[in-house]
């Protein structure tokens, strides 16, 4: 089912009164009456994306991309470069120093500017207001969504103490992001779901308002929270497909692909002979290794290795020079099982290099690993090396793809 | 006495589950459950205890305990990081020294020394993790409870 620009910018509103939030800006439904359904026209639906070292000139296994951002229903736009591709969040959040517009912001009734804190595993943390744009990639357009502008100047406000309670860096600048900003496409329509509607009481520590300069956390109607764009669009709204092509396994130093916006909505994007994986409620699989099923696993283009198990467990070194990271003396052939909710099972083969040799080679120069791993907490993060060679389709939760499977799930 | 104030205090401002100690002695689990609202489940095991509270939001925080009291380890799962300053407690600045020397690493943290372990991993709406101190583990006890 598609949906139209006029409906959520009332369901904005009218969400927004009912919690006592308010969309302060005149945005939004300015570009109704032309709504499509999804059979219409097709637009272009394809993103060019790219692999490189980013914005700081050091990200490994970064996919990025262009993202247009306008003031609601105007023509006033930019055009953001070097943005993370990243299907393990939800959202467009961008660097404040990176923004010309000025976008209107996402208020309470008091005036209060609703501000954010997202905390990634790391501990690293991005920290502003939510404000709306209209988000325009390929031929697609998206109409007042609400997104993130991290480090945000003049705000007054402290970080909340919660948001650097994680303990790592604040990625408010270029060069700590390494990126302009992230770009958010997995699994859902919103980067909290219903746990951040729920009573203030009881809310996750995410969403803030933060009247007299003291910042809470807050519940916020679904319509406010921040929103995968691509369920926003006229159509091609069920999910994205990534595909990379194949690359050597010393890495490369760029690598293009497509970021192709619908599932089996247009002629490129099909599922093919890719399968289908559906995730729990939360955007996770199982994954099974050695007998031992690991049932928080996940697909993130945002993770830049294969990071799983340990090295002692693996029995095989960490690195020395880059902490953190494997160092075999040889590749090592790996294989581990995914399975769905839906039952499907499918064994995935993957391999292992020297991370010091990898970094080092082709005098330094390469930004493209398929074969870069890591240590991590209990679970399988299929990160950015498994997207190599492959079509991964990612469905959002409540859309519909082929064959009628509903998100969320994953394909390839 | 000081710390479960401090504790108090975070659950009041609505931040994640937040009550158990890495390394101090276990602290009232009930004051904490009426604040956090949420579900607290005590069990006895072999050679050391468990408690768990899960919160409202589907955060669940695990403490394992001791014979003597010790708070050896802790687990999270939930939607957003948990607060792990609180969690951590004087263990904190080794993590946080950690998190902040990553280099090239995008994606889940492990500290893994002789002293601490603390391994944190998941994306948005989906985090997980532990941490334990060697050295308390009792008698007997793997690592491996800690989950």
């Amino acid at each position: 089912m598609s949906v139209r620009k006029g409906s959520i910018a009332k369901l904005v509103l009218s969400l927004g009164l009912s919690a006592g939030l308010l969309v302060l800006a005149s945005c939004g439904g300015s570009s109704g009456g032309s709504s499509t359904s999804t059979n219409s026209t097709p637009v272009n639906n394809t993103q060019t994306i790219e692999v490189n070292l980013g914005p700081a000139n050091n990200y490994v296994n970064g996919l990025f991309t262009d993202v247009t951002i306008c003031v609601p229903g105007s023509s006033n736009c930019q055009t953001l470069d070097n943005v993370l591709v990243d299907t393990g969040s939800v959202g467009l959040r961008i660097l404040s120093s990176q923004v010309t517009l000025s976008l209107p912001a996402i208020s309470d009734s008091n005036g209060n500017g609703l501000q954010e804190c997202l905390a990634f595993a790391d501990g690293s943390y991005v920290w502003g207001p939510v404000q709306a744009a209209d988000i325009q990639m390929a031929g697609e357009k998206a109409a007042s969504v609400p997104l993130q502008i991290i480090n945000a100047p003049n705000t007054g406000f402290a970080v909340p103490s919660q948001c650097v309670s994680g303990g790592g860096a604040n990625e408010g600048t270029v060069t700590a992001l390494a990126a302009n900003g992230i770009l958010g496409v997995g699994n859902f329509q919103q980067d909290c779901g219903g746990a951040c509607t729920a009573a203030s009481s009881q809310v996750p520590a995410l969403y803030y308002l933060c009247p007299n300069s003291v910042c809470q956390s807050t519940s916020v109607p679904l319509a406010n929270q921040l929103q995968n764009p691509v369920w926003l669009f006229p159509q091609d709204n069920n999910g994205v497909l990534i595909s990379l092509p194949s690359i050597p396994a010393d890495g490369a130093q760029t690598v293009s692909g497509s970021l192709i916006f619908g599932i089996g909505t247009q002629s490129n994007n099909g599922l093919s002979a890719a399968q289908v994986y559906t995730t729990d409620a939360y955007g996770d699989f199982q994954t099974t290794y050695n007998n031992i099923a690991y049932g928080q696993s996940y697909i993130d283009s945002g993770s830049n290795a294969f990071y799983f198990l340990d090295a002692r467990t693996l029995g095989i070194p960490d690195c020395s020079d880059n902490a953190g990271f494997y160092c075999p003396a040889s590749t090592i052939n790996y294989t581990a099982t995914n399975t769905g909710l839906n039952g499907t099972t499918a064994q995935v083969s993957f391999r292992i290099a020297n991370a010091d040799a990898l970094f080092n080679a082709n005098n330094a120069s390469n930004a493209a690993f398929n074969d870069l791993g890591g240590d991590n907490a209990g679970s399988f993060d299929w990160g950015l090396p498994f997207f190599f060679g492959r079509n991964v389709f990612v469905g959002i939760e409540g859309q519909t793809g082929p064959n009628g499977v509903v998100g969320p799930y994953w394909a390839y | 006495m000081k710390t479960v104030l401090a504790a108090l205090l975070v659950l009041v401002l609505g931040s994640a589950p937040a009550w158990a100690v890495l390394g101090e002695y276990e602290s009232s689990v009930s004051s904490d459950q009426k604040v956090m609202r949420g579900e607290v489940r005590a069990v006895a095991l072999q050679g050391y205890s468990v408690q768990q509270i899960t919160g409202a939001d589907r955060a669940v925080v695990k403490e394992y305990v001791s014979p003597g009291g010790l708070v050896f380890g802790i687990s999270w799962r939930g939607p957003t990081m948990p607060n792990l300053q609180q969690l951590l407690g004087s263990y904190f600045a080794e993590f946080q020294q950690a998190a902040q020397s990553r280099v090239r690493r995008r994606g889940p943290l492990v500290l893994r020394t002789d002293r601490l372990v603390v391994e944190s991993g998941g994306h948005p709406r989906s985090f997980h993790g532990r941490a334990y101190v060697p050295s308390l583990l009792p008698k007997n006890i793997p690592a491996e409870v800690v989950r």
